[in-house]
């Protein structure tokens, strides 16, 4: 570290970051600066010729990345281990006994409970053989590209701070999230869209609302942008009714004038550039931002394959594809929501698990299976890191006297990763014989956050963030190994 | 008991076989004693690899996860934070043993995985035997690090008191300087200096209408109006400057604009955060606390002491409670995994934003271990957790809450309340007697008359009137009026957000182990940071009847205090930064070795001593700081200047900024003639678009409506809601309020612009801008495009300026075909889209 305020070039070590276009902080910030030619640029940037230092500027990553763009898959409300990828044959016999075991959830700390048989058959498929159950016919089909994590664990079993820490490592509010770290690392490659992209389920957003993608104490910039599958996919992307792109136009041409004249007088202000040239994109965006999102012009086929035909599967289907052209244009990271709002609207199976399994996973089966599939044959799989997963998973046990509604299960439970340099076909990590906690080779989300960070080229370790005295982590400052046994 | 999985299970004969010793390896006797050389053989052969694979990569001394080392035998001893991990008295019991065998959910190593059953045979029976081993060394592959002798942390000592901002705050002389003619107050003395030595020269004076937009932005967050502007520019007294900046610091707009400063430090909010973001009640009443308090130029110590300990200060006031809230403005999850760690965390937001906001140290690194770079022992933060530790935890309800109405004014309330029910009686029987035979007289009674008060009032009356006659009529319906008026008068009391403590003892505070709230250490007692050579806490004994211990008052008085070197610096160096766009020291948050160091540490000791010289006060000292000629120097660079100090760390310039998201927000108001500017009171909720909304689990949750008089107040009253963010004020960089913000940024990207172009509000604040030139200017194009440009620029507007904007309109009118009126609206959103309308020269 270096201590002459010199060096952060007269600003606070926050803005500095950004400002610099950060993103090494805690790998010997002179070397890198010098190493960068960051130092000088900063002095070629006072004689006001230097064109807009775009924040979210394309960095490059610490070593050769295995993918380029992250597609979250998230599960939110926190789909069943057991009912879906985590086989437990031996829960079908107990189905309707109660028995010792320990549960931490919404309903608090249990040693019994009566076990609830998985409700759907599981059938092996693919190469590896890999069980999948009767919810996920189609996911099942490209299990041979698929690294199953079965022994995920979480520190909560509540939605508010379970949630958090998916998206931002901490159980408490005011971090940045997966999304903010990865733009703040390695910036994105399109100017002309966000590096972080979120799209909500039709039923609402999550809980916490804008706090899952929220930047934290870093600057707005990395913060993740709403995009609808219907309509202007951003807010504010279009000029109001009334307003044609031809008076826009004007608007920002003579804009442009007035802004030159008044920067002709300041020239060593190169905010003021960056002001002026924000516009510029901003109209550029105008024109790209629905070309990436619009699908209509796909193949018919490319729409079946993501389910658009069908009613039930029109909708994740549209944002599977919309996430596969916003990676295919460098868009760094996308999250789409599965579920929304609350209770049934999500995966939060606390009454009838059957029907709430039943309809999100037939929601998204079909696109995931398709989004995966295109991924492969475009050759983007390759480049693409997808992720399935929710903030935790749920118990084998039923969480009342009657029903089969599972509580929360934070103590073990099932993600899986594809492509970006992942291993296809294989299984991490294991539950016990109930599913009800992780017993071999445990993972945390730590684990998950670091896999996914080192497979873009960004070692999980060195990637900080000095905020409140402290070179912040994604994955804490105790740090965190990502999993090697998934990776390629 | 779980049920053990099939593989394991068929392994516990051969585990049962290896505990007893029976046939393992290097043992040939059955139950013999074993020689001192076997043992350290059956530690090599069967016990060293499993440490090596399974524990010493976080407990080899590169890491020591949980304080603890497993290379010797004298590291197992000792063991932990949560103690020995071997017992030699009853090894069954050792703490080792108990987290390799995963009986305990919160104690389970290794993390990753349960070792397997003949691994933690071997592990028991090594224990039994005493855990003898030889030593693991850094030779050994697998990489084990030498045993740590010392720690590498700061420590308090008289060198390390040595650093800068643990000194006494030293009043220098003014430096004598070669063009003393530039000097018109002591601060340029110390500036010029500093520029002299470099040989640098300040910039020229700032022109007339540039000093006043900045002093009307830095003193009120809002542009002078027109007529300010042109009645200075004709002031040509030598005063005239001077008479602006007390003008400014005497309106009720400069609270609200140095308030909103004060509220981004001590993470002012409305709600909670996490799933259901709840409704912090009456937490604007602090947001008009700290307006308020600005705006009367309330000494800071008392500021500081009134935050810290407001409801144990004598006498108690309505203020002194309604500062506390201070302690209530954090985050909080209310439903956390871990209840325990969870009120830890409480404690950890308080000392979080005790230290950086008054103390300007981040005491926050020290909850786990030691702070690591500066001189602050973990002990340290513990004792500044035990002031606190009498705090009732937030929970929705009376915890938090406190009447402010001083005591007699209580008792009348009560007084008052009593008496209304009594009133209320009496009309309700009077107003029956009267009643009474008109309802008897109808056919079915009382039920003839509709349900709704309301209803059967007006069906009521006419009957009345017929059956009583017009003047016991006029009677009865003032009967009537009373009782309503009387059912609207609201008798409660006000309420402020505020802490509250259990009673005069609280419960004692441990340090807690690596951080973690379960696993306590040593008892600590409130002291001051020790870094600080402070004076020993000394807490009174709390008097009979007291309601909490008094604890946070000898605090406060400890920070307000102008022996502690750091309180008093802290604060003038936010008022320097939000006059100059920077601090002196530029980590304002962090005087610490990781902060920067001061650029003029003379000129910062000088106006701290001159802070406490002048009762804390703060406007004298703002009016001292405009005053000089280094406020009001030009922003333009000069060459040289720009070459030699391109940072302007010398301030031979004025640094230009943008306006933060607040103030832009408020100025387009302003000019468009919509602002409202009542103050104080709940917050106030614009319309969020439902795009935005559509981002919450419940669309539009927790977030009201207001009227559009309402809508248009300063966006200080805006309600803060933590998971929802007024979208301009979030685009434009407004603090994240889930901690401390000591500074804004300033981000520039290109959906800021999209904002700007294409949303509702600047759109509709354009058509109002559009209907107040239209108004005031007349029809006159070129007319309304001067106004616009003074109001929006506030200076006379250059005809190449107002040229271009009669251009853009024709051309509209005349290229598209755009109705006159849409171009004058087009031509306002360009303005108020201008770099010159969001910078500050």
């Amino acid at each position: 570290m270096s201590n002459g305020s010199n060096q952060f070039c007269g600003r606070t070590r926050r803005e500095f970051l950004w400002q610099m276009g950060g993103g090494f902080m805690g790998l010997g910030l002179t070397a890198m600066l010098s190493a960068d030619g960051f130092l000088a640029s900063q002095a070629r940037a006072a004689d006001g010729m230097t064109a807009f230092a775009n924040p979210l500027a394309p960095r490059k990553p610490m070593f050769a990345p295995k993918a380029k763009s992250v597609i979250f898959l998230y599960m939110y409300g926190g789909p069943s281990q057991v009912d879906t990828f985590d086989y437990k044959p031996k829960l079908y016999e107990l189905d309707g006994q109660t028995i010792p075991v320990k549960t931490k959830g919404r309903g608090g700390e249990k040693n019994e409970g009566r076990v609830v048989g998985p409700k759907w058959k599981f059938k092996q498929y693919g190469q590896c053989g890999k069980y999948v159950s009767d919810l996920f016919p189609n996911v099942a089909t490209c299990v041979d590209d698929i690294a199953f994590i079965h022994s995920m664990t979480a520190d909560s079993p509540i939605h508010g701070s379970a949630m958090l820490q998916m998206n931002t490592g901490k159980i408490l509010s005011g971090s940045p999230c997966l999304g903010s770290w990865i733009n703040y690392g390695l910036g994105s490659v399109n100017e002309n869209l966000p590096g972080f992209v979120v799209m909500l389920d039709p039923k609402g957003g999550p809980i916490s609302g804008a706090k899952n993608w929220s930047s934290g104490y870093m600057p707005a910039t990395y913060q993740g942008t709403i995009l609808r599958s219907n309509g202007a996919p951003i807010l504010d992307l279009q000029p109001p009714e009334g307003v044609s792109r031809d008076m826009q136009r004007k608007l920002l041409d003579s804009l442009g004038d007035y802004n030159a004249a008044h920067h002709a007088t300041r020239v060593d202000n190169s905010n003021l550039a960056a002001r002026i040239a924000s516009y510029e994109l901003a109209y550029k965006m105008q024109s790209s931002a629905p070309v990436a999102t619009d699908i209509d012009g796909e193949p018919e086929a490319t729409k079946e394959l993501y389910g658009l035909n069908q009613k039930r599967t029109q909708n994740f289907g549209r944002q599977c594809l919309m996430a596969r052209r916003l990676v295919q244009r460098g868009v760094r990271f996308v999250q789409i929501y599965s579920g929304g709002a609350h209770n049934d609207d999500n995966w939060d199976a606390h009454g009838d698990l059957e029907k709430n399994h039943n309809f999100h996973a037939g929601n998204t089966d079909l696109p995931i299976a398709g989004l995966l599939k295109d991924l492969k044959r475009t050759g983007l799989l390759d480049e693409t890191l997808v992720i399935w997963g929710g903030e935790f998973g749920r118990q084998p046990t039923a969480e009342y006297a009657k029903g089969t509604g599972r509580d929360h299960n934070s103590y073990g439970f099932t993600m899986w990763m594809a492509g970006g340099g992942i291993k296809g076909g294989v299984s991490v990590g294991e539950t016990d014989e109930l599913g009800a906690i992780a017993v071999v080779d445990r993972f945390h989300v730590r684990n998950l956050h670091a896999t996914v960070l080192q497979q873009l080229g960004v070692d999980p370790n060195k990637l900080s963030y000095f905020y409140s005295g402290l070179d912040q982590k994604l994955v804490g400052v105790e740090g965190a190994d990502p999993i090697q046994k998934i990776i390629a | 008991m779980v049920l053990l999985p099939g593989k394991k299970r068929r392994t516990i004969l051969a585990w049962s076989a290896l505990v007893l010793g029976i046939g393992s390896p290097g043992t040939s006797t059955v139950a013999a004693p074993l020689s001192d050389a076997q043992k350290l053989g059956f530690f090599t052969d069967q016990v060293k690899p499993i440490l090596e694979s399974s524990c010493i990569k976080c407990h080899g001394g590169e890491k020591t996860k949980g304080g603890l080392l497993l290379i010797n035998r004298e590291s197992l001893l000792k063991g932990g934070d949560t103690g020995p991990a071997i017992s030699t008295d009853a090894p069954s019991a050792s703490l080792l043993l108990k987290a390799i065998g995963y009986g305990d959910i919160d104690l389970q190593m290794p993390p990753k995985e349960k070792l397997s059953n003949p691994q933690i045979a071997i592990l028991t029976k090594w224990v039994g035997m005493g855990a003898p081993m030889t030593p693991l060394t850094a030779t050994r592959p697998g990489g084990i690090a030498e045993v740590p002798t010392k720690r590498i942390v700061p420590q308090v000592n008289a060198e390390s008191m040595k650093f800068w901002s643990f000194q006494p705050v030293k009043r220098s002389a003014i430096p004598v300087v070669q063009k003393s003619d530039w000097v018109k107050s002591p601060i340029d003395a110390f500036v010029l200096a500093k520029l002299e030595a470099n040989h640098l020269t300040p910039a020229p004076p700032a022109d007339k209408a540039v000093l006043l937009r900045r002093a009307y932005f830095d003193l009120t967050g809002l542009p002078p109006t027109p007529a300010e502007t042109e009645a200075f520019l004709k002031d040509s007294a030598s005063n005239a400057f001077e008479k602006i900046v007390d003008r400014l610091l005497a309106s009720p707009r400069y609270g609200e604009r140095w308030a909103r400063h004060w509220l981004d430090v001590v993470r002012y909010a409305d709600t909670n955060s996490f799933e259901r973001d709840g409704l912090k009640p009456n937490a604007w009443r602090f947001r008009d606390y700290v307006i308020e308090s600005f705006n009367q130029d309330k000494p800071y110590d008392q500021f500081v002491k009134e935050q810290v300990a407001g409801d144990e200060l004598e006498p108690l006031t309505a203020d002194g409670i309604t500062a506390t809230g201070f302690y209530r403005l954090g985050i909080w999850d209310d439903e956390p995994a871990d209840r325990v760690q969870a009120h830890m965390d409480q404690f950890d937001d308080m000392v979080t934003t005790t230290g950086q906001a008054f103390l300007g140290l981040t005491v926050n690194c020290a909850r786990c271990h030691d702070h690591k770079l500066d001189p602050i022992p973990q002990k340290d933060y513990y004792r500044m957790v035990s002031f606190f530790q009498g705090i009732r935890p937030y929970s929705n309800g009376e915890n938090i809450l406190t009447e402010i109405a001083p005591q007699d004014q209580l008792k009348a309330v009560q007084n008052d309340a009593k008496a209304i029910r009594r009133r209320k009686d009496e009309l309700r029987q009077e107003i029956a007697s009267i009643e009474k035979p008109v309802i008897a007289g109808l056919a079915h009674g009382e039920s003839t008359l509709p349900s709704s008060r309301k209803g059967r009032q007006s069906a009521l009356g006419p009957l009345v009137l017929k059956a009583i006659g017009e003047d016991p009529f006029r009677h009865y319906a003032s009967l009537i009026k009373e009782f309503d008026e009387l059912g609207a008068r609201k008798s409660s009391v006000a309420m402020a957000l505020s802490v509250k403590e259990v009673g005069p003892k609280p419960e004692p505070t441990f340090v807690m182990m690596r951080g973690n709230a379960h696993v306590p250490g040593d008892q600590v007692e409130p002291a001051f940071l020790s870094i600080l050579n402070p004076p020993k806490a000394i807490v009174p004994t709390p008097k009979p009847g007291a309601t909490s211990s008094g604890r946070r008052r000898v605090l406060a008085e400890w920070l307000a205090s102008d022996r502690n070197p750091l309180v008093a610096r802290v604060m003038m160096n936010r008022v320097f930064q939000h006059h100059f766009g920077r601090g002196i020291v530029r980590s304002p948050n962090d005087f610490g070795s990781l902060g920067d160091r001061p650029t003029h540490p003379e000129l910062l000791d000088w106006l701290a001593s001159e802070l406490v010289a002048k009762g804390w006060k703060l406007k004298s000292m703002h009016r001292m700081l405009m005053l000089s000629n280094t406020y009001q120097m030009s922003s333009t660079a000069e060459p040289t200047a720009l070459a030699k100090d391109p940072q302007n760390d010398l301030l031979w310039r004025f640094d230009m900024r943008r306006l933060e998201a607040e103030e832009v927000r408020d100025s387009i108001l302003a000019v468009d003639g919509r602002l409202n500017l009542e103050m104080g009171g709940p917050g106030v909720f614009p319309i969020i678009p439902k795009e935005v909304l559509a981002g919450q689990s419940v669309p539009g949750a927790g977030w009201g409506s207001s009227t559009p008089q309402e809508q248009s107040r300063r966006s200080v009253y805006i309600h803060q809601k933590r998971s929802l963010v007024v979208p301009i004020l979030a685009s434009l960089d407004a603090a994240d309020n889930d901690t401390t913000c000591p500074a804004r940024f300033t981000t520039t990207q290109s959906t800021q612009a999209l904002g700007m172009l294409n949303s509702d509000f600047t759109n509709g604040e354009a058509k109002a801008f559009a209907a107040r030139l239209r108004k005031e200017a007349g029809e006159n194009l070129e007319d309304q495009v001067r106004l616009a440009l003074r109001l929006a620029l506030c200076h006379e507007p250059r005809k190449d300026d107002v040229a271009r904007g009669v251009k853009f309109a024709n051309d509209l009118e005349k290229d598209l075909k755009v109705a006159p009126e849409v171009a004058l609206n087009q031509f306002c959103l360009l303005v108020l889209n201008l770099n010159e309308f969001v910078y500050l020269d």
